[in-house]
């Protein structure tokens, strides 16, 4: 086996440590994470106006929703840190806070501690109305905590202009270096898409409506919260309701698989960016449907996005190295 | 891989190897735990003792099961419903003209005072803390109901008609806050037992 017939193992037979390794903490580049960041920023602020209007009535002191009714509603620990969180900032507060770490994130000023603040302040607002918070709050949490794991502001972004000293065409066109953390966050997100995906395509398939093609009509036939009014269509053709049922759980188990198949995952995640939002809106959850293609943007190979994979230039260059 | 430029050092790859597992671990617990799919009562303790109290605070105890629909009448949109307790002509619907996703959070308020959990409790709770923020507007006695908008059948037309999930006079006495539910009519029906037929001594189908 020594002679000259016997090959070097590749870098993806030497076991299942390496692959983890690999997965995990190959530096890549961190650009595409910076994307993702600003999406996360613009999302974050999109939903926190839709609390402006109504904080006080909802949490203030006199609110609809008391700590204690928000306390008992998550079941999930206890809510006495909440009343500490009340008396310190008031639901204002953290709403300000949140909305400064939201528009932060967006010009990618600050770093990971603004990341951190985003996220932390999004969950204290969440915990303090916890029957308001809907699927794009859920994800938008944890778009949060990926962009803070990342080195996002090392790629475009305010601080890196300010690093170079105001030269803004370098730190936009310049390759940052490759970093463990983008890796790290690439995959955290990979994870959390292909679960998100995996467990709303389980959820739905446990309802009969979903098997026999009827689910669509009772989604567009909610006459306040649809966006957009398919029950005419529908009427008119059922096979085109049947389509669009099955198409969804179809298009959610398919995008859960394909991120973990390199062949075809830049094809799934580019169909992501378009597929995801159609689907929130056929749902009637259009920020979810945002949310979600935002997980695909790091996979899409498009751009910046090819910098993610092990095999970009970016990540062999440094490999050689 | 620790000689590559910007990679990371072995104490810091191992740490984080060690928090990444107990994350994994954690995160296959709370899909499995936190949906309705009947998790085994082991996978729910598991996950209540050791993963809720690090995941809760950051608002990742989270079990992702959006199904969306499931055709049921609890699925329809929901309009929250305040009124001093015997004028309803000055009552107050939310979300009302509300649009987008502010008038999604108020569905979500409204829909979560007819969802008990399991624990009706909690609903009261809700709907307690809803009514009683209205007692300044309309007084120390008012009526609170949660109503859905009835969906045409599959291919149908749109009935336009709201129908009763949850009703109940919430008021204050001596400061305390008082609910006092509504009796659904099933509660009240009275219990109907067929007679025997007389002629063929056999007794009609129920």
């Amino acid at each position: 086996m020594s002679g000259p017939a016997a090959r070097a193992p590749a870098p993806d037979d030497r076991g299942l440590g390496d692959v983890w390794m690999r997965f995990w903490f190959e530096p890549t580049d961190p650009r595409p994470l910076a994307l993702v960041r600003i999406l996360v920023g613009l999302l974050g602020l999109a939903l926190l106006w839709s609390w402006q209007g109504d904080l006080g009535r909802w949490c203030g002191p006199e609110g609809l929703v008391t700590p204690a009714s928000a306390a008992a509603w998550v079941s999930r620990g206890d809510g006495a840190w909440l009343a500490v969180v009340d008396a310190a900032l008031g639901p204002r507060g953290v709403w300000a806070i949140a909305v400064a770490s939201f528009a932060a994130l967006v010009v990618g000023a600050g770093g990971t501690v603004v990341a951190v603040t985003a996220a932390c302040s999004l969950s204290l607002l969440l915990h303090r109305a916890p029957m308001l918070a809907g699927p794009a709050d859920d994800c938008l949490v944890i778009l949060t905590w990926c962009t803070a794991v990342a080195p996002a502001t090392r790629a475009p972004s305010l601080d890196r202009v300010l690093a170079g000293r105001g030269r803004v065409a370098s730190a936009v066109i310049a390759p940052p270096a490759p970093s463990w953390r983008a890796r790290l966050a690439t995959g955290l997100l990979q994870v959390h898409a292909s679960v998100i995906a995996l467990a709303a395509a389980i959820a739905q398939l446990k309802g009969d409506v979903w098997w026999d093609g009827t689910a669509a009509w009772w989604l567009a036939a909610r006459a306040e919260s649809r966006v957009v009014d398919l029950t005419s269509a529908y009427a008119g053709s059922t096979y085109l309701m049947n389509l669009v049922t099955h198409a969804i759980p179809a298009f959610e188990a398919a995008f859960a698989v394909g991120l973990w198949a390199s062949a075809v995952r830049p094809a799934i995640a580019r169909l992501g960016l378009v597929a995801w939002p159609a689907v929130g809106v056929l749902v009637g959850e259009p920020f979810w449907g945002l949310a979600m293609a935002v997980f695909a943007v790091p996979f899409t190979g498009l751009a910046w996005g090819a910098a993610a994979s092990p095999s970009h230039p970016v990540t062999r260059r440094a490999g050689a190295a | 891989m620790g000689a590559l430029p910007g990679a990371a050092a072995e104490p810091v790859r191992a740490a984080v190897t060690f928090a990444l597992a107990i994350y994994l671990f954690g995160l296959a617990l709370c899909v499995i735990g936190n949906t309705s799919s009947g998790a085994s009562l082991l996978v729910r303790t598991i996950k209540g003792k050791i993963f809720t109290p690090f995941l809760a605070p950051a608002w990742l105890d989270l079990g992702f099961d959006y199904p969306f629909t499931y055709g049921l009448p609890e699925d329809a949109d929901h309009v929250l419903e305040v009124a001093p307790f015997g004028d309803p002509a000055k009552r107050l619907r939310f979300p009302g003209d509300m649009a987008g996703e502010r008038a999604r959070r108020w569905r979500r308020l409204a829909r979560a005072i007819t969802e008990t959990g399991g624990d009706p409790d909690r609903t009261a709770r809700v709907a307690a803390g809803v009514a009683a923020a209205m007692f300044d507007a309309f007084g120390p006695d008012v009526r609170l109901r949660v109503l859905r908008r009835a969906r045409a059948d599959v291919g149908g037309v749109d009935p336009g008609r709201l129908d009763e999930a949850f009703a109940a006079r919430v008021r204050e006495i001596d400061g305390d806050v008082q609910l006092i539910r509504d009796e659904p009519a099933g509660a009240v029906a009275p219990v109907v037992v067929p007679r025997r037929d007389p002629a063929g001594g056999t007794e009609p189908r129920p």
